[in-house]
């Protein structure tokens, strides 16, 4: 269907020549800049893995504690110094302290989507929802940063170019992108002894032979014609793209082995914690090195409405070293130089402890006014605090970014132009991002 | 500087004065106009250099603080923008060449649009003059633009040859004006033919056809072109078509327009296997197959078509496609809503319940979300514009939603046509349901005595209006939905029975006649009009019967043509010279995997023996489902299913353990098979009947009973032979 594909009735090369410049205000020096970011070939080999917090994690008991603050703010746990002067994480956050140097923190992205819904659209797309939503709805109006990265960028071997472990993230679909964009899933446990990724292997209870022999039969009896002539435009020979490409990944030795987890030696698979988190983590790296260009792992849990002091003494062991092993191990092995990591989720936490009705223990509310998130790898300089929020943690205070800019930012580093003008199923014009300036102080 | 711009200047006057000058001094002396105003000649040029697209200024918050309506429809606020904002530097009278204006458009300085043309061209001559002389508009009491004409309106072209068009405005004092130069131009599908800024059409070198859209002002005309294919065909090759009713001659006369000549017809088992996947959503089974084709009557196709549409899964199957278009989000409604939606839906098609009732009873839905399942299409859109923007989609087939903003960039409509259509809806009142999508609470929806809705641009109380007519005053006792359905649903509607008999055609089909389906208009032409025409007609005379239409579509023997392409139709792809291949969707392919195999699958919130077709709410998890495009109901448009073949797909069918654990189940048709008393040769049989719905050839009879007899154990080797079919594409398409 070639109608209007524009709905201004002016030729598609126009508007990307209109698009760029305007939108970031900055004019042209920002522009080239923007451009030659972009136009660097080595974004060819970037990745990102996403870990996605869902529920909203708070700052202050990660990586902006307010040590000063009166205590119903403050909290039960003190702040400590990391391996960089002079900056500070919460306590529990031990083994990210001490490799401090290696990332980020942003300590002042915000937005004013308060609830699950709409914060995770916002942070996922880039995009706010497009009307009022609120936290029950899972809803999606704009492609995830997964699958534009899907869409811009493809993978090797066959491979999927966007997982998400174990399950879809919100507002992590591909939108008007179309079902090829969604994420892969994997829905299994890769701690568990007999985990395997979903439909890339052949079922253990054929052994080789007969799944050969299955397959050539296959083949011997397709025997539907195909129409080759290209302005047939016959599905079927689309189909056998995708056998094709069914067939690469189930026989590549490349894209298998990122799948099986096991071969990785026992210490590496404990450092990386014996938990589903810990060996999504490791999975994630695996498939980051087999060339696979976004990995989000959706971890829940995090709306800590109740009880948020004892959740983040077990995070000190389950999620802490998970995170530092994975940036640890992926600098040891040199991807961290081309895989970006990120560590965030809709929002941030109330400064003030509360205790809800009908919940013995206290704990913090949604708070998008101020959001941390941990950025490292693939450029971006270690050690380093961007922005901050007030005394008490209220609120973004300096360089304030929005999600658009965090967005942008991630797009920029994948070698995607976040000043891109896509085109919805309506035919109408939609920017990638509506706000294409990166977090300058990351790239 | 100035005197080779005056030079210029003058030369580009010369080139304009060849086309427009005659036209234009007749209307200057009558009106005694300026030569050069901002609506008439100004406006005009920044639609046509993309300066107010969407993409650019005209986006709703303007590019770097210069903002126009978009593709110029409201002149106030462009005249405002340009001349009184920023600070006077946009134009100056004063220093014309400075004007920023003219400086960005021919990129003197930088311009984040580039160099729109250039300082010698007649359109800054005009933009120029425009400024020298003070930038006059056009005066009030001026004769209004009422029309544009493009000549020729219908053309018919060789492949590689060119013709020019001629845009002319027409004035309510019956002047006309030749605007050409002045107007946007745009193909439909430019590989058919492109066109050049000045209207000079170039065909490519396919054939084919499309329509050319030409914008001036608010107003377009659109030009059809057609190119046939080369070569000569005897008239009476057409005349010796079959023609099973009325569709064939209408589907003939259009591709002999073209020089084109349909498909050979499909075999007598596809035919048969396709009427089924079409009408009901299911594989005929290996005793149907059969005794269709043993059946030596010459009606035997038309007795099938009206025995398939009696059966119960009729209305399950089509229920679940109109699921597709109103099936809410249950974030937004509640999971019991949904449900009774769905019932509402499933009941609709077990009576056969007439189009015109189906649609009267939604739009005019009273009662409680937790009763009236119609009532939830209300519940699923709380603002009155919502509402209005779907019924008038969904069942007119026009795209009002553009205009809530701004003009429609393709059609007639604009902000006052939206509001209008919006006030039928806002006497809507609401009681209770706690606000979504927390809630799942009971929401009674009923008519206000009073209620208003406000034009989103001039803030000033709008009357009900159906499209293209007046303002109507209704009174407190009337119901303004009733009226509106009266007027819907009304014979002499233009649009409503057209958008139902394009669906309809579109889902036999596979392609609609006017694509999107939802989306009809002048510059969106059906590709057989006068057959959409008597398919709209035909189904009003047929007091909107549903039924009836299908079998219409289906009795047509265009409806049994093959889809092996010739030289003469391989371009085709919406005249329906050959059957277009179409992948069966997910509910239909996950019951027929369960029917070819005899195994039942276990859905959430569904009794057991449920089938896909049936489910009643995309939160029932289904793996297989997912991966093969159902809607998500957490996109937004909730109703987007994906017909696209994907990796995950293949590789679903190929190694998901769930498909792999039904074909070694005991009790699956695989595993009764292989211990039974059969011959392997029935065996083979029973496989392709089941899965393709047709007996195998002797070669394919050959390959398999090799492979059956190559393994130790039959079972395995008939779960293998099972799995090979269920894997071509021969199962996954209708063919």
């Amino acid at each position: 269907m070639a109608i209007h594909r524009n709905c201004e009735g002016i030729q598609r090369r126009d508007c990307l020549q209109l698009g760029v410049g305007a939108l970031l205000g900055g004019g042209l020096v920002d522009t080239l800049r923007v451009r030659a970011m972009a136009g660097d070939r080595s974004a060819n080999k970037t990745s990102c893995i996403l870990i996605w917090l869902s529920g909203g994690p708070s700052h202050f008991e990660t990586f902006d504690p307010k040590p000063d603050a009166p205590s119903e703010i403050r909290g039960e746990f003190s702040a400590i110094p990391t391996k960089v002067p002079g900056v500070f994480f919460s306590e529990n956050m031990k083994r990210l302290a001490a490799i401090s140097d290696r990332m980020t923190i942003v300590r002042s992205i915000r937005h004013n989507q308060n609830n699950h819904g709409a914060g995770n659209h916002y942070m996922m797309t880039g995009a706010p929802t497009r009307i009022p939503v609120s936290c029950g709805a899972f809803v999606s109006f704009h492609p995830s940063m997964g699958s534009v990265v899907s869409a811009e960028r493809g993978a090797p071997d066959g491979l999927p170019p966007y997982f998400s472990l174990p399950s879809m993230v919100r507002s992590g679909g591909p939108n008007f992108l179309g079902s090829r964009h969604a994420p892969f899933v994997v829905s299994g446990n890769p701690n568990d002894e007999s985990f395997r990724v979903r439909d890339v292997t052949i079922p253990k209870e054929l052994d080789d032979g007969r799944a050969v022999s299955r397959q050539k039969l296959r083949d011997e009896l397709d025997s539907l014609l195909r129409f080759t002539d290209r302005a047939a435009g016959d599905p079927v020979v689309e189909v056998d793209e995708n056998v094709h490409q069914a067939v690469s990944l189930i026989t590549s030795p490349a894209a298998q082995k990122a799948f099986e987890i096991h071969r990785e030696p026992e210490k590496t698979r404990d450092r990386y914690c014996r938990t589903e988190f810990g060996q999504q983590a490791l999975l994630a790296r695996r498939l980051v090195e087999a060339g696979v260009p976004f990995v989000t792992i959706n971890n829940g849990g995090w709306d800590d409405h109740a009880g948020i002091f004892p959740r983040f003494k077990e995070r000190a062991d389950d999620f802490d070293p998970t995170v530092a092993t994975l940036i640890e191990d992926l600098d040891e092995r040199g991807l961290l130089e081309t895989t970006l990591v990120i560590v965030m989720g809709e929002f941030g936490r109330t400064p003030k402890i509360t205790t809800l009705n009908g919940h013995a223990q206290p704990g913090r509310d949604h708070w998008s006014s101020a959001i941390s998130v941990l950025v490292a790898g693939c450029g971006t300089p270690g050690g380093q605090i961007v922005g901050s929020t007030d005394r008490k943690g209220y609120t973004a205070k300096e360089n304030i970014y929005g999600p658009e800019n965090l967005v942008s930012s991630t797009y920029l580093k994948l070698g995607i132009k976040p000043d891109k003008i896509l085109y919805n199923r309506d035919g109408r014009p939609v920017h990638l991002v509506s706000d294409s300036r990166p977090i300058a102080e990351i790239m | 500087m100035s005197v080779p711009v005056r030079v210029s200047f003058l030369l580009s006057m010369l080139f304009i004065g060849v086309a427009a000058a005659a036209s234009a001094t007749e209307s200057a002396t009558a009106v005694e106009m300026p030569s050069i105003t901002f609506e008439m000649d100004v406006q005009p040029l920044l639609t046509r250099y993309g300066c107010n697209a969407g993409a650019c200024h005209g986006k709703s918050r303007g590019q770097n603080g210069f903002a126009l309506s978009l593709l110029g429809f409201d002149s106030d606020f462009d005249f405002d923008s340009l001349v009184l904002q920023g600070r006077g530097r946009r134009v100056s009278a004063a220093a014309p060449g400075l004007s920023l204006l003219l400086q960005k458009a021919t990129g003197q300085i930088p311009h984040g649009g580039g160099e729109r043309f250039v300082v010698d061209s007649p359109q800054y001559g005009l933009l120029r003059q425009w400024v020298e002389a003070g930038f006059p508009r056009t005066p009030a009491d001026a004769p209004q633009l009422v029309g544009v004409i493009v000549e020729p309106e219908n053309r018919s072209l060789a492949i590689e040859e060119n013709f020019a068009l001629t845009v002319k405005a027409q004035f309510s004092d019956g002047s006309e004006r030749d605007v050409t130069d002045a107007s946007a131009f745009q193909s439909n599908d430019t590989t058919v033919l492109k066109v050049d800024a000045d209207g000079l059409i170039q065909a490519g070198s396919v054939p084919g056809e499309t329509a050319v859209m030409v914008r001036y002002r608010n107003h377009i005309a659109v030009c059809s072109v057609t190119i046939p294919l080369t070569g000569q065909i005897a008239d009476e090759v057409y005349e010796n078509f079959q023609r099973n009713n009325e569709i064939d001659g209408l589907v003939w006369k259009k591709l002999k327009l073209l020089g084109m000549l349909p498909s050979s017809p499909a075999s007598e088992t596809t035919f048969h296997r396709r009427a089924y996947l079409r009408a009901i959503g299911r594989l005929p089974t290996p005793e149907e197959t059969l005794a269709f084709c043993a059946d030596e009557g010459t009606d035997k196709r038309e007795r099938l078509v009206a025995s398939l549409l009696e059966r119960p899964e009729y209305a399950d199957f089509w229920a679940n496609k109109w699921a597709d278009l109103l099936r809410p989000n249950p974030y937004r409604v509640g999971i019991k809503a949904v449900w009774m939606l769905d019932a509402w839906l499933r009941e609709a098609f077990r009576e056969n319940k007439p189009y015109d009732q189906f649609v009267r009873e939604l739009v005019t839905a009273r009662g409680s979300s937790w009763r009236n399942g119609a009532t939830v299409i209300f519940r699923d859109r709380p603002l009155t514009v919502e509402i209005a923007s779907s019924v008038s989609q969904m069942f007119l087939g026009v795209r009002l939603e553009c205009a809530k903003c701004h003009h429609h960039p393709f059609e007639v409509w604009s902000q006052d046509d939206f509001f209008g259509f919006a006030a039928f809806f806002s006497r809507v009142g609401r009681r209770g349901g706690l606000s979504p999508p927390i809630s799942g609470g009971e929401e009674l929806i009923f008519t206000k005595s009073s209620g208003q809705i406000e034009h989103g641009r001039t803030g000033v109380p709008v009357l009900p209006t159906v499209l293209n007519g007046p303002p109507l005053e209704l009174g407190a006792e009337s119901d303004p939905r009733q009226v509106l359905a009266d007027w819907m649903t009304d014979e002499s509607n233009p649009y409503f029975a057209k958008v139902m008999a394009n669906r309809v055609w579109a889902e036999i089909m596979g392609r609609g006649l006017v694509e999107p389906v939802d989306d009809m208009r002048t510059t969106n032409p059906a590709s057989n009009e006068s057959l959409l025409d008597y398919l709209a007609d035909d189904f009003q005379e047929h007091d909107y019967d549903i039924k009836h239409l299908i079998q219409r579509i289906m009795n047509s023997h265009v409806f049994s043509l093959g889809s092996t392409p010739s030289k003469w139709n391989v371009a085709d792809h919406n005249n329906f010279s050959r059957f277009y291949r179409q992948r069966l969707r997910a509910e239909v392919l996950l019951d027929a995997v369960n029917d070819v195999l005899d195994v039942e699958e276990n859905f959430a919130a569904m009794p057991p023996g449920s089938r896909a077709v049936q489910l009643w709410t995309h939160r029932s998890t289904s793996l297989f489902l997912d991966t093969f495009g159902r809607p998500d109901p957490n996109q937004d448009p909730p109703c987007e299913r994906i017909p696209d073949s994907t990796t995950p797909q293949i590789l679903h069918l190929m190694n998901s353990p769930e498909l792999n654990s039904k074909l070694s189940l005991d009790s699956a048709r695989t595993a009764k098979l292989a211990e039974s008393e059969l011959a392997n040769e029935e065996i083979v049989k029973d496989a392709f009947l089941r899965v393709y719905c047709r007996l195998p050839t002797a070669d394919e009879i050959k390959i398999a009973l090799k492979s059956l007899t190559g393994l130790d154990q039959r079972r395995k080797a008939v779960e293998d032979l099972f799995w090979a079919l269920l894997n071509t594409p021969e199962f996954l398409f209708i063919d």
